[in-house]
């Protein structure tokens, strides 16, 4: 359970080394621990330098593959967690959870009490799932709410002792190091019985409850006969629940109208202290049907102090909002381009925001442009080889506009222009970012009236909802389109 | 050194920090420990300095305070100035305890003879129990902090030192039911009885009452150390519960607590479980994988304790808590998952493995997880990946690889495929809509478009390469996959052969199933060029790999044509390479040619001279010997490719030394001929061929002798004399020296050392060649005449055995009797090579013994000749 060690690494593509260590922590009891239990397969935990080389080689993160390096890159040498095999001095250090995101290496190396040859399955490693845990409680402290390089600079360097709260012996005692903040700042208030360990300190003020469920709503949309169409709604609700008390109930019941599309696939914060078996059940696995549970889908739970996310869920919704197609055609230098989208009656024509990103790849910049659009304007991004269509607010009251063109590109000179691997020659797709306030595509909402509080004071209750496009994508049907769509049009025909 | 300032102290934490090797190398590392235990009592120092120092002391104990009594020493340093501090809040004093803990338990201290460990273990215990240790330990504020802490230490005490609580069980149980901080006492008890089962059980004893110690007093009555000494032999590598088949290895099975005892053990798990609620989520898991290993295989304690906990927790996304529930899926099974519960669980584990909401590390894991899923009845070998018997086409719908999913999930993702086409070509009704085969198909040609791609980054094509492994593994039986997949290798080749070296890593790999065909379109698509492109170097480095006696003119023919191309060393080398490989592969006629061009025509000096041994190897050794010396070896390219060579020759074709599996003895005596001959009889252990034994005789005695050659022996197969013809210069008896070369089964040249042979005075004996049809005793006369003056005269007694004389002549003196009046008289007339001879007179024999008249002409050999007639009596 415990881990040996743990690492933040920032890549730096380009730097001598590739990256620098922001942070790293040893964990020496839990080495004496590692050292009877991997016998002779023991490998110990390296110095910062030579950890950080290693692990860049096996992420790949150094820029030189232009050669065939066999323990990288031969064919038997298969990922396919992010736990990795470092070597190190001659031997095997294993097993390496890590990954990277936002351009830092998150890394740690949990306990495995056995002997290390041959690897045991990582499912039987109980540090595997606690490192994660930790990693992920490490980026989302650092990345949650603030982006820009002074903030993340300051939490890094409060990064010692929070690890010391939440971890001290490297066995991890909160993922949440937020938590761990506080009870450094909160230390002087003298805690009642039953605190909860996930709740540091109570909230004294006015109650309120706040609920806000984000929907993103993803599409692939190819406009061919063999290939079918695929959307998906991903919602996530998150709550701030301000309340007095120790251990406040609170129950919230997701509401769908009547034609709305049922949640499927939820998955709950673990403050929830039940579900009922309808919410655990229902799956986008399952063939949908009439009879599939469509709510009210009631969380109750006890509230943490900071922000949560209570629930994620998918759902299928009947039609995708915003359906189009794209042609693109190449002739020689040129391209024709012709738009076509078409926003669904049901959904409600007032965006916050709404374009239509057309980018092209493995071509040189953009020269010249002719084109004619229905409705907004064109921006054309000659470098970058991009054009924004730029929708607004509103379609108009047709729901239809297109967009046609003639698009000329200059030589391709290397470096500069964008490559993409999956768009070669005519594979093009051409990318919609949208965002509706006060509004779900499933008709998802939380009624206030139905949220059930247990504490003391009447809590004044706000909700809010929105839809955001994700991977909303419009392939060209002129051209092959990546075999993605294979998996949707299983997804089709199982239905049928 | 004296007192530093914050700012010193940074920059030497920071150097420390950068290489503590290094740093502990250099000048400064020996003081470190020692200064910065004196440092934490300075008074110049702030809070936030000794902090730091304290974390590095958390990090870096065995590098401070290399050796255990160093370690007592600094965790006696530590608790003192713990005890010292005043009595105002202090940010110290929770890392002095870390400190303190960590320095005994890293540093081999921890034990009943030490005095750190008889200080700390009471004082933490004191602390955890909330009892009031007086003003020195801070104000009431920091109590509760100092509490969980305090429970901190003493896991992660019991953790290192397994057994170190189990005294305290009771106790530790009434603290969690009073106002104590429940994540830490949970975790602590947890631990605690986890390790007192597992050494109570291994040490076959039973509970023994320490779940019902209750509230016995902290301080004061001395620390049993009995059930750690117990645990401390136990701190070895195991299976941490996983999987339940090892129940019987841990010994847990046999532990069958007294009603009583259970009904104390399942109380007080129950009691952790039902407060669980209260820990956050990582700690709810540990918990769990705790407990489910505490009672995996307890007789009495069925698991449904578990069972209410499990329906919360399958609900959320958090992966610690899903991965504890697959640990209590795979310690109980069936006792606490109905069938209807594995599927769910399945279901839940399909969907986690794919939700958009979760990261994608945590989707690879739960890939794993159902790849490795402890399945209540499974019916493959355990060990091995496989998909769930409830896990069909229909969950995996969603599970399904595209080329827009990370290198890591798509691998992920087509094992899980690899696995439903296996089962899909068992079934024998298939699904008539949708064929995985097919999918797979498609998939895979995407990726082969993507790492055709001229400059694309070498991560495409390794993927496409892993993809094409991992098909080949699982499916190396469906030619309906492999054929396509060959088919389709072969036009990525021919799109971008600058991918040579993922070929041949491939070749490498994979089995004959995918091998042999691939080996032979890649052959074809490389000849039929010109060899006048570009890809030179690449296709000489697949030729070299693929090449072998088939199609051996297309291959020729390219080579020649190629030849004139390669005009530096790296192309050189490359086409050499390909003339070794069919050379290996016994290609003869054509190449020599090639070869002999190649040694005149190559620009540089290095090439001509391995094409030209190449040609020497070719001329002079015969097929099985040139593969066995062009084996696989050429290590690493080095500076000359005769270096590179010599390696691989160096094992291949010098003789080597061996222990001989050959036993050589002399056979009968052969006394005929112009010369001695020694029969020689050989027998081996394993089959040896040319074997060339070569005799050496010490001194100048016989002239050099010749080499015995024999083509080829077996063990079991009996092989004819083996005939050693002697030329002594003087009629002594020697010691041969016996050197065998041969060459082994496996074509290597062997040369080994065998045992002394013995020439005894006897197997020099010859008959008179000369000796008369007529009057032999006249001839005999003659030479007895003869040998006077110039040689010597003797007579000795020749005991006789009960057989008489006529049986010791008849076995030893036969072929050399002259004149024989059996039983009482002979005359012997031995020729000893070269040119001397020796004379007997056996006459007048009596019943136990007979006088012996010796005459010879050599006087020297007169005290050999005695001994042998001694040493006849002596044998018959």
């Amino acid at each position: 359970m415990a881990q040996r060690a743990v690492w933040l690494i920032s890549h730096e593509p380009g730097a001598p080394l590739g990256g620098t260590v922001r942070f790293s922590r040893r964990y020496p009891t839990v080495e004496k621990r590692a050292k009877v239990f991997n016998g002779a397969s023991y490998v110990p935990i390296p110095e910062d330098g030579p950890f950080m080389k290693a692990l860049l080689f096996e992420l790949r993160l150094l820029d030189d593959d232009k050669d065939f390096i066999e323990s990288r890159d031969s064919c038997s040498h298969i990922n396919k967690t992010s736990v990795y095999g470092l070597l190190i001095g001659g031997g095997e250090l294993w097993p390496v959870v890590a990954f990277l995101k936002n351009t830092m290496i998150y890394a740690c190396v949990p306990l495995v009490e056995q002997t290390l040859s041959p690897h045991p399955p990582l499912i039987s490693i109980s540090g595997i799932s606690q490192g994660f845990e930790l990693l992920f409680g490490i980026q989302d402290f650092l990345y949650l709410g603030q982006k820009n390089d002074t903030e993340i600079n300051t939490k890094l360097n409060q990064l010692p002792d929070l690890l010391l709260q939440a971890c001290p012996f490297g066995t991890l005692l909160d993922a949440n190091l937020q938590n761990s903040l506080d009870s450094i700042n909160f230390a002087s208030v003298t805690h009642p019985q039953k605190q909860p360990a996930w709740k540091v300190g109570t909230y004294k003020g006015k109650p309120q409850v706040s609920i806000s469920i984000t929907e993103k709503v993803k599409s692939m949309q190819y406009d061919k006969q063999d290939i079918a169409d695929t959307w998906q709604v991903v919602g996530a609700v998150t709550c701030k629940c301000d309340l007095e008390g120790i251990m406040p109930n609170v129950t919230i019941s997701l509401s769908l109208p009547t034609n709305g599309s049922p949640l499927q696939d939820i998955l709950v914060h673990p403050c929830v202290t039940s579900l009922d078996s309808a919410i655990l059940t229902s799956s986008s696995i399952d063939a949908m049907d009439d009879s599939a549970f469509s709510g009210p889908y009631k969380f109750p739970f006890t509230p943490p102090l900071e922000s949560f996310n209570l629930c994620y869920y998918t759902s299928q919704v009947p039609v995708p909002p915003i359906l189009g197609f794209y042609q693109m055609k190449e002739e020689e230098i040129k391209v024709k381009i012709t738009v076509n989208l078409k926003l669904h009656e049901s959904v409600k024509n007032n965006f916050e925001f709404c374009e239509a990103h057309i980018p092209f790849y493995n071509r040189g910049p953009i020269t010249h442009v002719e084109s004619k659009v229905s409705f907004g304007q064109l921006e054309v991004f000659r470098e970058k080889s991009l054009l924004i269509w730029i929708i607004g607010q509103k379609f108009p009251k047709s729901m239809e506009i297109s967009l046609s063109g003639t698009v000329t590109f200059g030589a391709k000179s290397h470096e500069k222009q964008p490559f993409d691997e999956i768009c070669i020659g005519g594979t093009a797709y051409l990318k919609l970012h949208f965002k509706i306030l006060d509004y779900t595509l499933t008709g998802c909402y939380a009624d206030q009236h139905s949220v059930q509080v247990f504490a003391s004071g009447k809590p004044k209750i706000s909700t809010y909802r929105k839809l955001i496009s994700s991977d909303y994508y419009i392939w060209n049907s002129k051209a092959p389109a990546p075999v993605v769509t294979y998996g949707s049009l299983l997804l089709v025909r199982c239905h049928n | 050194m004296g007192p530093r300032g914050r700012e010193t102290w940074a920059q030497r934490l920071g150097a420390f920090r950068a290489s503590p090797s290094a740093f502990m190398a250099g000048p400064e590392g020996e003081d470190l420990g020692c200064d910065l235990l004196s440092e934490l009592r300075s008074e110049k120092l702030s809070e936030q300095t000794k902090v730091s120092l304290l974390a590095l002391s958390l990090e870096y104990p065995a590098q401070l305070w290399p050796d255990t009594a160093a370690a007592e020493a600094a965790a006696t340093s530590l608790l003192d100035t713990l005890v010292l501090l005043p009595p105002r809040p202090s940010a110290l004093r929770r890392p002095l305890l870390l400190a303190a803990t960590t320095a005994l338990a890293a540093g081999d201290a921890l034990g009943p003879t030490s005095a750190a460990s008889l200080r700390l273990l009471p004082l933490l215990l004191g602390l955890a129990s909330g009892s009031d240790l007086g003003r020195g330990f801070g104000p009431a504020s920091e109590q509760r902090s100092l509490q969980a802490t305090a429970c901190e230490c003493l896991r992660e005490l019991e953790s290192c030192k397994p057994g170190l609580l189990g005294g305290r069980l009771g106790l530790l149980r009434g603290l969690l039911g009073q106002e104590g901080p429940v994540q830490p006492l949970s975790l602590l008890l947890a631990l605690a009885l986890r390790n007192a089962l597992v050494i109570q059980a291994r040490a076959r004893a039973g509970l023994q009452g320490l779940l019902m110690a209750g509230d016995a007093p902290t301080v004061g009555i001395p620390w049993n150390w009995a059930l750690a000494e117990e645990g401390a032999a136990h701190l070895q590598p195991q299976a941490p519960g996983w999987p339940a088949t090892e129940v019987q290895e841990c010994g847990l099975a046999v532990l069958e607590p007294s009603p009583e005892e259970a009904r104390e053990l399942r109380a007080a798990v129950a009691q952790l479980l039902d407060t669980s609620y209260l820990l956050t989520p990582v700690a709810q898991a540990q918990l769990l994988w705790l407990l489910g290993w505490a009672l995996r295989g307890l007789r009495g304690q069925p698991p449904v304790l578990f069972k209410p906990q499990l329906v919360r927790l399958l609900g959320t996304a958090q992966l610690t808590l899903l991965h504890a529930i697959l640990a209590l899926k795979a310690a109980f099974g069936e006792a606490l998952f109905t069938a209807q519960d594995e599927a769910l669980l399945l279901r839940r584990l399909t969907l986690a493995a794919q939700h958009p909401a979760l990261p994608l590390s945590a989707h690879l894991f739960y890939l794993h997880c159902l790849l490795s899923f402890p399945e209540n009845w499974p019916l493959g070998p355990t060990g091995e990946e496989a998909a769930p018997l409830l896990l069909g086409p229909r969950l995996c719908r969603g599970l399904l690889p595209s080329l827009l999913h990370n290198p890591m999930a798509l691998l992920a993702r087509l094992h899980l495929l690899c696995l439903l086409c296996a089962d899909d070509e068992e079934k024998e009704e298939k699904a008539q809509d949708w064929s995985p085969q097919h999918y797979l198909e498609e998939l895979l040609a995407g990726l082969r478009q993507r790492a055709a791609l001229d400059g694309g980054p070498r991560a495409l094509a390794t993927l496409c390469f892993q993809a094409s492994y991992l098909v080949v593994r699982c499916l190396a039986m469906q030619p309906a996959v492999l054929t396509p997949l060959t088919r389709g290798l072969a036009q990525l080749y021919q799109s971008r052969p600058a991918l040579a070296p993922h070929f041949v890593d491939l070749l490498d790999r994979v089995g004959p199933e995918l091998g042999e065909p691939l080996r032979v379109v890649l052959r074809q698509e490389v000849v039929a060029r010109p060899g006048k492109d570009e890809a030179l170097c690449w296709h000489l480095q697949i030729l070299a790999k693929v090449a072998d006696g088939n199609a051996q003119s297309a291959t020729l023919g390219f080579l020649r044509a190629a030849a004139a191309r390669c005009t530096d060393w790296d192309l050189q080398q490359a086409l050499l390479q390909v003339c070794r490989a069919l050379l290996r592969a016994g290609v003869g006629k054509g190449l020599a040619d090639l070869l002999q061009a190649l040694a005149r025509q190559l620009e540089d000096p290095d090439g001509r001279d391995r094409a030209r041994l190449y040609y020497i190897l070719l001329a002079h050794l015969a097929g099985p010997k040139l593969g066995v010396a062009l084996g696989p070896s050429l290590a690493a390219p080095a500076a000359s490719s005769l270096v590179a060579e010599n390696q691989g020759f160096a094992a291949a074709l010098m003789v080597q030394e061996a222990p001989a599996p050959i036993r050589l003895s002399v056979g009968p005596r052969r006394a005929e001929g112009p010369v001695p001959v020694l029969q020689l009889q050989v027998e081996v252990l394993e089959p040896v061929y040319s074997l060339e034994l070569r005799f050496r005789v010490e001194g100048q005695l016989y002239a050099p002798l010749e080499a015995v050659h024999v083509p080829c022996l077996y063990p079991g197969r009996p092989c004819r004399p083996l005939l050693l013809p002697l030329q002594p210069r003087r009629p002594a008896p020697t010691h041969l020296d016996v050197r065998a070369l041969y060459t082994t089964p496996s074509g290597l040249t062997r040369h080994a050392h065998l045992p002394p042979l013995l020439v005894t005075f006897a197997d020099l004996f010859l008959p008179f060649p000369q000796s008369p049809e007529g009057d032999k005793q006249g001839f005999f006369e003659e030479l007895w005449d003869s040998c006077l003056p110039k040689g010597a005269e003797s007579s000795l007694w020749c005991p006789l055995g009960p057989r008489g004389l006529e049986a010791l002549v008849s076995h030893h003196l036969e072929p050399f009797v002259v004149v024989a009046q059996p039983p009482t008289s002979y005359h012997v007339a031995i020729h000893l090579p070269p040119n001397s001879r020796l004379l007997l007179r056996l006459e007048a024999a009596q019943v136990d013994g007979v006088p012996v008249a010796l005459r010879t002409d050599d006087w020297a050999v007169l005290p050999l000749a005695g001994d042998y007639l001694r040493g006849l009596s002596a044998a018959v």
